[in-house]
């Protein structure tokens, strides 16, 4: 199972995201957690992530996390803003599933 | 328009505003002040786009449409109002890198 997390500033919007990626996934019989989070929670959170996605409004604070949390498992890294905009959890998933795939790959 | 638009169209394009206003305070800080100023540039990109959303919404309310004041609306207020004030002020702290350079 594959474990997203959407972190954006009070995850409200995010959270719209996350339900349209959940959708996503049971369609194409993908096995996920995906649920949205305020950044605060993300100390807490970051040990049980795989991806760790961030809303454009605090896409700012990537740099700091990823150096904050590199020695952890979980993928940090922003949504394009179109995909957001567009609310496309389909192509939010996939994007995910690749940047899985991709750090596995890196690290082996 | 619905609402969702409205709020997704506010919160992203709000929201990447504020985003690229912060890098460029960052930019100015580590003393890459050209990059810094095309951040802003960008930012205020992204604010007009979230304006316009805003705009528009604001046109059909004044034209008698019956708006629902709902907790999503407020939140994306919320941060279009974020954005502007964190585009303003960043806009003064890379002055002051800028010229804490000269």
């Amino acid at each position: 199972m594959i474990t997203i997390y959407l972190i954006c500033a009070n995850g409200a919007s995010t959270s719209m995201l996350a339900e349209k990626m959940k959708a996503a996934a049971a369609e194409q019989g993908i096995d996920a957690a995906i649920a949205a989070y305020p950044d605060s929670s993300l100390p807490s959170l970051i040990d049980q992530a795989d991806v760790i996605l961030l809303g454009p409004q605090i896409g700012f604070k990537k740099k700091k996390l990823q150096d904050k949390f590199s020695d952890k498992k979980a993928v940090i890294e922003s949504v394009n803003s179109v995909d957001y905009g567009m609310m496309d959890g389909a192509r939010v998933l996939k994007y995910s599933l690749e940047l899985v795939n991709t750090t596995i790959k890196r690290r082996m | 328009m619905d609402l969702e638009r409205v709020v997704i169209g506010i919160v992203v394009n709000g929201g990447e505003g504020k985003s690229k206003a912060m890098e460029a305070i960052a930019a100015a800080r580590e003393g890459r002040i050209e990059e810094a100023e095309a951040l802003l540039e960008q930012s205020d990109e992204c604010i007009k786009k979230a304006h316009n959303v805003h705009g528009d919404y604001l046109t059909l309310e004044s034209k008698g449409r019956e708006s629902l004041l709902t907790i999503m609306m407020v939140h994306a207020q919320d941060h279009m109002m974020s954005a502007i004030t964190v585009r303003d002020l960043a806009e003064e702290f890379v002055l002051m890198y800028k010229e804490r350079r000269n």
